[in-house]
């Protein structure tokens, strides 16, 4: 009887099997300790001459650590400004409250945030695309004097950075043309308090995301008006960040729960049909950069497979996700150049695991 | 020759000026950029990133110079003059870090 016993639970248990076998960081990162040389990857990424700044860098793979670094005063438990990764973790949050049926892409922009009625045929899938139409200036530090950028985190626009949005006058028809914009993800930012109970906001980001994943670290400031800055001001480990990496990886599913709809991860992945390709340049998705092909058949990261996409931000901080590789890469700089290559970063990365046990 | 001169000039004039009048504004709110940038970036560098004084006043160097870079730490404050305007921005939380204050 015992004897039966016995093998009926190893029956089970090896049914049961691939689900355990599956790696999650519950509650920390497991270690691959596969031996594999990172020493291409790290004189790219940690030149002796400065001329990259990376601060932290990241490799998982099907859910373990494969290789980690960083650079001081960065440490594995800094929470790091991730700048432009902000807009897509939004989007990853949005696709929470899409799974709760609080919106739906063709719903107006107005219906949740009342000051865009001054543009009621913008929705919520444009400003996903950022082609809400409205006249938008991004830029940074080269030309701070019309940069409606600046003028929206640092003086104008501060205290209500949606506001101040919805307040520029249209320039193109929505959904027509791809304009990068924090304006827009800003308006989403603001929409999502418009789709949730009173009271519900400040708390929905950890409620809905964070904390299901485990992200301890996050830090989202706000501006005058209580909005969150989504466009710019998310703070993360670099640990925590892969976690929003491996959600998307697979698919929008944490463990047994399927936190983000899978149709939302594809919408998030499909090209903006609209949008022209700009070579070198990865392409916008839902709130999301892609490597897919151009027409003429280029990927803007040649040496990264078509399937590839990415959370990216200012001065290098990049969450890179290969699907078919089952591999998440966070980068965190500080980067005061453009010579940082997305391109050159992932060509040596699959290049050492290609080279994995030789 | 002398009035084809005079008409160009009037038009450069009034280009000029209506460039000048579209530009006002971002004119106007110019000087304000170099303090804020700094005391918000500077704010959430220590307070948020955690990091120390001498790193954060590098991570906010601009190639314009400030007049006054300081931190009350007790209060999460932080100041910050340039171009002859002045920004204040706060520490408001563990998970909403800094904002600039009106």
């Amino acid at each position: 009887m015992l004897d039966t016993l016995k093998a009926l639970l190893a029956t089970l248990s090896l049914a049961v099997a691939p689900a355990w076998a599956e790696d999650w960081p519950a509650p920390d990162w497991q270690t691959d300790p596969t031996p594999i040389d990172w020493q291409a990857v790290d004189a790219y990424a940690f030149p002796p001459d400065g001329s990259l700044r990376t601060d932290a860098l990241l490799i998982i793979r099907d859910g373990r650590i494969l290789h980690e670094r960083y650079a001081a005063p960065t440490t594995a438990s800094t929470a790091h400004l991730t700048w432009s990764v902000s807009k897509s973790v939004l989007a990853t949050l949005l696709g929470v409250a899409q799974g709760e049926g609080r919106f739906q892409l063709q719903d107006p922009v107005a219906r949740f945030y009342p000051p865009m009625q001054a543009h009621p045929q913008v929705r919520l899938g444009d400003l996903l695309h950022w082609a809400s139409g409205l006249a938008w200036q991004e830029d940074y530090e080269y030309a701070p004097l019309h940069s409606s950028v600046v003028a929206m985190l640092y003086t104008r626009g501060r205290e209500d950075m949606a506001a101040y949005t919805a307040a520029r006058p249209a320039a193109q028809l929505p959904g027509q043309r791809f304009l990068y914009s924090s304006g827009d993800s800003n308006l989403l930012a603001a929409a999502l308090r418009g789709m949730l109970d009173a009271g519900e906001y400040a708390d929905y980001p950890w409620q809905a995301l964070f904390t299901p994943l485990g992200i301890n670290s996050a830090v989202w400031e706000r501006d005058g008006a209580g909005s969150y800055v989504g466009s710019s001001y998310l703070y993360l480990t670099a640990r925590d960040l892969a976690r929003i990496g491996l959600l998307m990886q697979r698919d929008g599913r944490w463990r047994e729960r399927q936190l983000v709809p899978a149709t939302w991860v594809a919408f998030n992945r499909t090209p903006f049909a609209l949008a022209e390709a700009v070579p070198g340049e990865a392409n916008p998705g839902g709130h999301w950069w892609l490597n897919t092909a151009s027409p003429g058949g280029a990927r803007p990261w040649p040496h990264a497979p078509a399937d590839t996409y990415a959370a990216l931000g200012h001065w290098g901080q990049a969450l890179y996700v290969l699907p078919t590789q089952k591999l998440v890469i966070v980068r965190y700089a500080d980067d005061r150049g453009d010579s940082y290559q997305h391109d050159q970063l992932l060509e040596r990365v699959l290049a050492a695991l290609a080279g994995e046990g030789a | 020759m002398r009035r084809v001169l005079l008409v160009l000039l009037a038009l450069l004039g009034v280009s000029l000026g209506w460039s000048g009048w579209q530009a006002r504004q971002a004119l106007a709110d110019f000087p304000g950029i170099l303090s804020a940038y700094s005391a918000k970036e500077y704010c959430s560098c220590r307070f948020v990133m955690g990091f120390d004084p001498a790193y954060c006043r590098g991570y906010v160097k601009q190639w314009l110079p400030l007049g006054l870079l300081a931190e009350n730490s007790a209060q999460r404050l932080v100041t910050a003059e340039g171009l002859g305007r002045r920004n204040q921005a706060a520490w408001q939380g563990a998970r909403v870090g800094c904002r600039l204050l009106p």
